[in-house]
């Protein structure tokens, strides 16, 4: 399926929004961005590697040549492009609810948004929205968002054990291994192909 | 920059696809049969962002218009559609352009031959130009590990892989022999070859190599 590669998902949505709204968005986005990180929030939910949102004003759709027909449009639109782990339903319940305020936040700009509570008519908003992947790559396929912290965190540990522990005599090298093993032992889960899931 | 997480760039690019009514077969669909024909004729991962190994995802997404989503808005169409492309890289802006139409040029041009005012990839400095005009800015950007590059993440997930399968191999041994098992592992792994970006085979490959 296009908009899965191993682990990863591919969404991506678009919603038209009244010009004037688009500057309120624009503004939350910078305050978020300098005083209070949604990344923060987006960190805590700990199964999306990377996501975006984008505001193309109704005149910014790129015109390259004269022959290129006009677009005459009333609305400024949000694309959202999400790169998750898990199955498209699993990551819009937990969207709804646990990012529920930040996501009213941004959607309410944008016309006939529900609200993120309940959940169905958000999942219906989302669907009219949603706009399938054509092609979609990921470096690491066989590994969540969770595998990757925890292959970093392994990585690091790994390599101050094997710096401290050169030259150890046998017995405190076995400790110290002891040591090691504690601190990684729950960094350890096994990656590799992706469960199905719907 | 709204379009920078750390040392992860995320690029937008929104290309206007060619219209030309009389033609049996339109540039978009020709753009879905060529990316489609990519999935199926590729073998594990390898493709255009195989070659381009900084990476870290990518898609590629044909817009055939906005969508209406009801009164009292307003329906309105796009009078082009357009190709997204939508990746998260490692580092500068004008070296991945580059890497793109020197490393994967032969799928680079089968998909953007499609769309209007694409000058080539013979050219890079054009092409670099061309991607750039169709470039739209990231208005907010999330990435969750946003300090490790492409091949850092690949290295750290063959040593995770290739520590789990130590441990479980080499419990109660004795401590002389532990140890030289261990500096004999981490030369092992030291000096294997990194992964292969883009593959679903995960620990299977860190077996065979280790």
């Amino acid at each position: 399926m296009p908009n899965i590669h191993g682990k990863a998902y591919a969404m991506n949505t678009i919603s038209p929004m009244k010009p004037w709204k688009t500057y309120i968005l624009r503004f939350l986005f910078f305050f978020w961005r300098h005083y209070k990180p949604l990344g923060d929030g987006l960190v805590g939910l700990s199964f999306i590697h990377f996501a975006r949102w984008v505001i193309v004003p109704r005149y910014a759709f790129p015109r390259l040549s004269e022959q290129q027909p006009k677009n005459d449009l009333q609305y400024d639109y949000l694309l959202f492009f999400s790169n998750f782990n898990g199955t498209w339903n699993q990551y819009i319940d937990a969207f709804s609810a646990v990012l529920f305020e930040g996501l009213n936040l941004i959607w309410r700009w944008s016309e006939k948004f529900p609200g993120s509570r309940p959940v169905t008519p958000f999942k219906n908003f989302i669907v009219r929205g949603q706009v399938e992947t054509d092609y979609y790559y990921t470096a690491y396929p066989h590994a969540a968002t969770n595998d990757v912290k925890a292959a970093h965190r392994v990585q690091l540990a790994f390599d101050d054990f094997e710096r401290q522990s050169s030259g150890m005599p046998p017995a405190k090298f076995a400790e110290a291994y002891q040591q090691f093993l504690v601190k990684i032992q729950s960094d350890l889960g096994e990656t590799g192909e992706a469960p199905v899931g719907t | 920059m709204s379009n920078q997480s750390g040392s992860i760039y995320g690029l937008t690019i929104i290309s206007p696809i060619k219209d030309e009514p009389h033609l049996e077969i339109s540039h978009s669909l020709a753009i879905r049969m060529y990316l489609q024909h990519l999935h199926t004729i590729l073998k594990d991962g390898e493709g255009p962002f195989f070659k381009v190994n900084s990476t870290h995802m990518a898609r590629l997404v044909v817009l055939d218009d906005v969508v209406y989503f009801g009164m009292p808005s307003c329906e309105e169409h796009l009078q082009s559609k357009y190709l997204i492309f939508e990746s998260n890289f490692d580092g500068e802006l004008d070296t991945y352009l580059s890497r793109l139409a020197r490393d994967a040029k032969e799928e680079v041009h089968n998909i953007w031959q499609h769309c209007i005012g694409y000058p080539g990839v013979e050219n890079t400095d054009a092409f670099i130009s061309y991607m750039k005009r169709c470039q739209v800015e990231t208005t907010f950007y999330f990435a969750d590990v946003n300090d490790k590059s492409v091949q850092q993440t690949l290295r750290a997930l063959q040593t995770q892989s290739a520590v789990a399968s130590f441990i479980e191999k080499n419990q109660g041994m004795p401590p002389n022999e532990l140890q030289n098992a261990f500096v004999d592992f981490s030369k092992r792994l030291r000096n294997a070859p990194p992964p292969k970006p883009g593959s679903t085979k995960g620990k299977e490959l860190t077996d065979k190599v280790l």
